[in-house]
């Protein structure tokens, strides 16, 4: 029972150390540095956003709107480089983000709509937004310095980009699992009235989330396309269901109240292992949606077994479940 | 009505609070496209109108039963009707009554697995129906290796196929509506008048509580998916006869263009509340909106914007007017 307990907490981590074996014994031109560099640099951009996604999960809630958020930002720091220079357009990105996080959380919060409605309507309005911003094209860098410096070789395999989103979401797992501050994020997601009673408010830190995964899914979007030089209107929708299966399979519940930012990593790690294995082997997109696809499936079949099993022995004997 | 019943009942503005909302806004609605354009008002101008939302009303009318039974929403509804087109497509040299068949089985294929998984395994609809779109959208472009069919305009079947979506009954109401107002008045019955009705509004709205009444929860919560992946695969085989094309990327966004449509006719999320009415005024909110958008001469990505703000305000001021009278959806 102990080591199903383990086993549960640590599987991602167990799937990566898997997939990465597999992929290294069968894939072409799987273990190299080079692709080693690869897999760092496109599960990069989806590092942040899945990161911020941990903390919406965890309070019970959900956002549909950080692939738009992603998109808009990208947009935004490239469109404005050439007036306010790399610095303030991606400060103005990630004002943007933050504005859209605080409408979601105000939402949810004030007008109490549904963040599953909420979300939706703020990611069509987004959507929009964006498209409107670039005309329906895509937008293009003109000054590659910010390009070379993001994507040049630090260390033999990690370049700034994947340096400062891996930081950026490593101090946001220390923040969500060793400061009061985030342990108050899981405690509302458990039960927002004990939280009440602790003396937290429960609404600020849902609007919170929502604030950090807008914040973040925009600058994410602006690290992505200061690095592949261009922004297009697909951006982040290409991003959403990768992220979502890998916060999912990373074991944050839907629920509320159990998720860990260091998991959501692993599993885009993962995932973006899993699809550069299998076009190191000459699959192409379809290949990464039948197989993101199926092992979010598997996960969350395996979740709701879990759960079932759990149902089944509530109210059993504590000393027949240790032992069984 | 007894006293008792009357007890039962919620009090009469919590009742049509959310009706009330479908009523006003396309009162509304039409009131401004009164004003903004004489041809607003129009035979041909309203028949476009509807015409245009039809297909987003047979998938909606499915997405209703997924609802309705608390699993928020069917998000794997491009990719069925994605499939059902392109199968109807490629199976139209042994004629349309098998094309139309295999269409249908292919999406009710999809449709059946989403009810075991989420029914009877439980596991969570979003996420599931997520990742199963994914699937079989991943699927389809590795069957057809990423290219598109088209119907063969040569062979007889092909212009049936090709004719579906463009006849008309009596030349003038266009076929798309009745199947429309068959899927709709099938629906309504089946959950007013059936058994399956009134067992699936207390599955959405008080689970165990039907689990323990004797209720067999997962069939209900397996035959919503069958239903929805039953009208998206009409909906599919119907928008594949208008594009003339079946393709893998057919069917984007009516996922979430049905939940707005399913949520603006008040349908609660939270399960068991709300009829196909309400579905069909959210549907004919979101067509007479986008019919005002063009007569305006505003571009789609405005049309997208509006739709959303509206989508986002009519849901906010009746969510916040009902937890005023005392009910809270959230």
């Amino acid at each position: 029972m102990r080591s199903l307990r383990l086993f549960a907490r640590y599987r991602i981590y167990l799937l990566l150390a898997a997939v990465c074996a597999i992929m290294a014994a069968s894939a072409p031109n799987f273990a190299s540095a080079f692709n080693a560099g690869t897999i760092l640099k496109s599960a990069s951009a989806h590092l942040l956003p899945a990161a911020g996604l941990t903390f919406v999960l965890v309070v019970g809630q959900i956002d549909l709107s950080f692939g738009a958020c992603m998109t808009l930002g990208g947009m935004l720091a490239i469109g404005l480089e050439p007036s306010l220079g790399w610095p303030g357009g991606i400060a103005v990105a990630v004002l943007a983000g933050l504005g859209i996080g605080l409408a979601n959380g105000a939402l949810v919060t004030v007008a109490r709509v549904n963040s599953f409605i909420a979300t939706l309507g703020t990611m069509i309005i987004v959507q929009a937004a964006a498209k409107i911003y670039c005309h329906g094209g895509t937008l293009a860098v003109h000054d590659f310095r910010l390009h070379h410096w993001l994507d040049g070789a630090l260390l033999t395999v990690l370049c700034p980009r994947a340096l400062i989103c891996i930081g950026l979401a490593l101090a946001l797992a220390a923040l969500l699992h060793w400061t009061t501050i985030g342990r108050g994020f899981l405690l509302v997601g458990a039960n927002p009235s004990t939280a009440w009673f602790a003396g937290l408010r429960p609404d600020r830190y849902v609007a919170g989330a929502f604030v950090l995964c807008g914040a973040l899914s925009a600058l994410g979007g602006a690290i992505f396309a200061a690095s592949a030089c261009a922004a297009n209107p697909t951006m982040g929708d290409n991003s959403l269901m990768l992220v979502i299966a890998a916060v999912i399979i990373g074991g944050t519940s839907m629920k509320g109240g159990r998720g860990s930012v260091a998991a959501s990593m692993a599993a885009v790690f993962m995932l973006v292992a899993l699809i550069d294995g299998l076009s190191c082997f000459g699959a192409g997109f379809e290949a990464q949606l039948i197989a993101s696809g199926s092992v979010m499936a598997g996960v969350v079949l395996y979740d709701a077994f879990v759960a079932r099993r759990h149902e089944l022995r509530r109210g059993a004997r504590p000393h027949l479940m240790r032992s069984g | 009505m007894t006293a008792e019943a009357r007890a039962v009942r919620p009090a009469l503005r919590m009742r049509l609070i959310p009706a009330a909302r479908v009523v006003s806004v396309i009162l509304l609605l039409a009131a401004a496209g009164r004003l903004i354009s004489d041809r607003f008002l129009t035979i041909p101008n309203l028949l476009n109108t509807v015409q245009a939302v039809a297909l987003l009303g047979i998938v909606a009318v499915g997405v209703l039963f997924v609802t309705y039974t608390g699993n928020y929403a069917d998000l794997s509804v491009p990719s069925i009707m994605a499939f059902s087109g392109i199968v109807a497509v490629s199976a139209l040299r042994f004629g349309i009554v098998a094309s139309l068949a295999a269409g249908l089985c292919a999406g009710l294929a999809v449709g059946v697995v989403n009810g075991i998984a989420v029914g009877y395994a439980r596991a969570n609809p979003i996420i599931w129906t997520l990742a199963s779109g994914s699937v079989v959208g991943g699927a389809i472009r590795w069957l057809y290796s990423g290219s598109q069919v088209y119907p063969d305009s040569q062979l007889p079947a092909g212009r049936i196929f090709l004719a579906l979506y463009r006849a008309s009954l009596f030349g003038a109401i266009p076929a798309t509506l009745c199947v429309l107002a068959l899927l709709a008045v099938a629906a309504h019955l089946i959950m007013t008048r059936a058994a399956y009705g009134r067992e699936a509004k207390l599955t959405g709205a008080a689970y165990d509580v039907a689990r323990m009444s004797g209720v067999n929860v997962k069939l209900i919560v397996a035959l919503a998916f069958f239903a929805s992946s039953f009208a998206a695969s009409i909906g599919g085989i119907l928008l594949t006869s208008l594009n003339k094309v079946g393709a893998a990327y057919i069917g984007g966004g009516y996922d979430f263009l049905a939940v707005t449509a399913v949520v603006l006719g008040g349908v609660s999320l939270a399960g068991g509340r709300g009829g196909v009415a309400g579905v069909l005024g959210g549907v004919l909110i979101i067509g007479v909106l986008r019919n005002l958008l063009m007569l305006l001469g505003t571009d789609t990505f405005v049309q997208d914007i509006v739709q959303g703000a509206v989508f986002i305000l009519v849901v906010g001021i009746s969510s916040l007017m009902l937890r005023r009278a005392g009910r809270d959806d959230a």
